[in-house]
């Protein structure tokens, strides 16, 4: 970005103009052709000279020497004053900063960390490692909305406050293991977790997103209610349950018998995960595969697209200096070398 | 007064002298001129072109032929002899017939040195054949000039046979040498050109005194092959002494 600024010219009130920069570069431009065409033809009558008799036989064996550089004096005089016209009109460089409106949405990540999420059925791995997986997925695709994770079983804490710092917030996600917290699911208190996280934010829209397999059985907050909390906070909840219909397989490592896997029916309470959803205008998603709870997360993420302001800022910096001292620089060279190297007499 | 001879009319002539009869026959202004018992006349081949205006020491060039010219006039008045004066430049500014008189002289002087040519440049040769016009009696010519000029061989010849010439050469010093003064922009007298000239080179002051005075050595040997004196006069110079050594070779030769 680049632009010439111009002149203001205010005096007590009475005067305020702004001269637009291009004026000076009119005028400046106007200014030097007419110096031009005036060095060029008035030379003869400008010039000083002394009379001498009879120049031929002069012409003939003598030469400018030194003298025929004089004139770069005029040039480097154009110059100068170019550049001092350049200088008024301003120039400014801007380097545009786009920033980006930190006005995001606040978003916590609820995620099951019960012993239920071992179950193998999303393959490669277990549910919680895709699970964990597909969050930082849908982190990396937000951009300055404030994003927290808060983990669950018997209990719920929160793992990470919200925060812009996705590289903090995806380390801590990472961290995130079985056995943290003691057994359990505990999803009302999960959510009340989330809600006390979020309740003094001042962000426009207030999402929660909480991901589960199984059925509330345990904490001292029913998950309607912290639903209606949430709701009167006026938060959404995005529910997702995650498993396969049926049995799943789970591979249990017994301290007698060694690993071996078990089949475990998948009991997901999807009418409250629903109730909560509709309560606070949320949706409930169930996931049944990998690729679907990839799905689930881009839904989510298109269905709060936050607008993204962007403030365009031009920070201006000023240019005019360099072109007035290297006027000034002309200005005293051609002086000092009409004086010194190039003085002509008379 | 005895009767000289009829010849036309030249500007600066004494219009009462107009012969009518003579006139009226050819259809031409003439006049009558009547000649003086035994007395030379004087006359001034006056030099007023530009090239006059410029010396480095004290005083123009002009102002030193000026002064050549009143001294000689003055000298000329005390054998009394007549005087007149041929003013040009490249045409003829004034002519001022010969008179007796130190009232003449003096204006004659006046004349030179409130003068204000209206030409600039050099015309030796045309002022030789105006002199060859307006005097048909053998005179004794000062040609005063920088001879700054060429072809005018020819006309001095014939004036020279005619008339008793001596050239008076005024030069300045920086006619001949230049020191070193660095960039110099220097304006001809004569045509108004410009041309800068770096002095500072050892070179060109050299080759520059070398070649003017070939060029003098040159004018020299062109005015003794005529048989003319040449009497060369600096402005920084005492002229007295050139001068005096001239009229004194002059006495013995005669």
């Amino acid at each position: 970005m680049f632009r010439w600024a111009g002149m203001q010219i205010s005096a007590f009130d009475l005067v305020d103009v702004t001269i637009p920069g291009w004026v000076f570069l009119l005028v400046g431009g106007l200014v030097i052709v007419a110096l031009a065409v005036f060095y060029w033809r008035m030379h003869k009558h400008t010039t000083s000279s002394l009379r001498y008799s009879d120049i031929r036989m002069i012409k003939r064996v003598g030469a400018p020497g030194r003298g025929r550089y004089r004139v770069l004096l005029p040039i480097l005089r154009l110059l100068a004053v170019g550049l001092l016209f350049v200088a008024l009109a301003r120039p400014q460089s801007g380097s545009q900063e786009r920033e980006l409106s930190t006005e995001g949405i606040d978003i916590v990540m609820v995620l099951d960390i019960s012993g239920s999420m071992k179950a193998e059925d999303f393959q490669p791995n277990n549910r919680l490692f895709v699970a964990k997986e597909e969050i930082e997925n849908f982190i990396s695709k937000r951009v300055s909305d404030r994003i927290g994770l808060v983990v669950f079983a018997r209990t719920a804490f929160t793992q990470c406050p919200l925060t812009l710092d996705y590289g903090v917030l995806s380390s801590f996600l990472r961290q995130v293991d079985f056995g943290i917290i003691d057994d359990g699911t505990a999803i009302g208190t999960a959510l009340a977790t989330a809600v006390n996280r979020l309740k003094d934010s001042k962000a426009k829209s207030k999402v929660i997103v909480l991901l589960t397999d199984g059925v509330n059985n345990s904490g001292e907050i029913d998950p309607l209610t912290a639903a209606n909390i949430a709701k009167t906070f006026d938060m959404k909840v995005y529910t997702i349950g995650v498993g396969r219909p049926g049995n799943s397989q789970y591979t249990v490592d017994d301290p007698i018998f060694g690993k071996r896997v078990v089949y475990m029916a998948n009991e997901i309470d999807e009418e409250t995960l629903t109730q909560i959803a509709e309560e606070t205008g949320g949706r409930y998603f169930r996931a049944r595969s990998k690729d679907e709870l990839g799905a689930i997360y881009d839904d989510i993420d298109s269905l709060e697209k936050t607008e993204i302001k962007v403030k365009q800022y031009v920070n201006y910096k000023e240019l005019f200096p360099k072109f007035l001292l290297l006027g000034f620089v002309l200005l005293f060279a051609e002086a000092a070398l009409s004086q010194t190297v190039l003085r002509k007499v008379p | 007064m005895e009767f000289d001879e009829v010849r036309e009319y030249m500007p600066g002539d004494d219009v009462r002298s107009i012969d009518w009869n003579v006139t009226a026959r050819t259809g031409f202004p003439h006049i009558k001129k009547f000649r003086e018992e035994r007395e030379l006349t004087v006359l001034f081949v006056f030099d007023a072109s530009s090239s006059g205006y410029f010396g480095a020491h004290g005083r123009f060039k002009s102002d030193l032929a000026a002064e050549l010219c009143a001294l000689l006039a003055f000298s000329a008045i005390k054998n009394n002899d007549k005087v007149g004066m041929i003013i040009f430049t490249d045409h003829i500014e004034m002519y001022i017939p010969p008179k007796k008189g130190r009232g003449h002289v003096l204006r004659l002087i006046r004349e030179i040195l409130a003068f204000e040519p209206t030409g600039h440049g050099t015309d030796i040769g045309m002022a030789l054949e105006y002199l060859m016009r307006v005097t048909k009696r053998r005179a004794v010519v000062f040609l005063v000039s920088d001879f700054i000029d060429s072809n005018f061989d020819k006309p001095l010849r014939i004036a020279n046979r005619k008339h008793d010439m001596i050239a008076l050469k005024i030069a300045d010093r920086r006619e001949i040498e230049f020191q070193s003064a660095g960039i110099l922009e220097l304006e001809d007298a004569e045509s108004g050109e410009l041309f800068l000239v770096d002095t500072s080179s050892k070179r060109f002051q050299l080759e520059f005194a070398s070649r003017v005075s070939r060029e003098d050595a040159r004018l020299k040997k062109r005015f003794d092959s005529m048989n003319l004196d040449l009497i060369r006069i600096l402005t920084d110079e005492p002229y007295l002494m050139p001068l005096m050594a001239f009229f004194k070779r002059r006495g013995k030769r005669r």
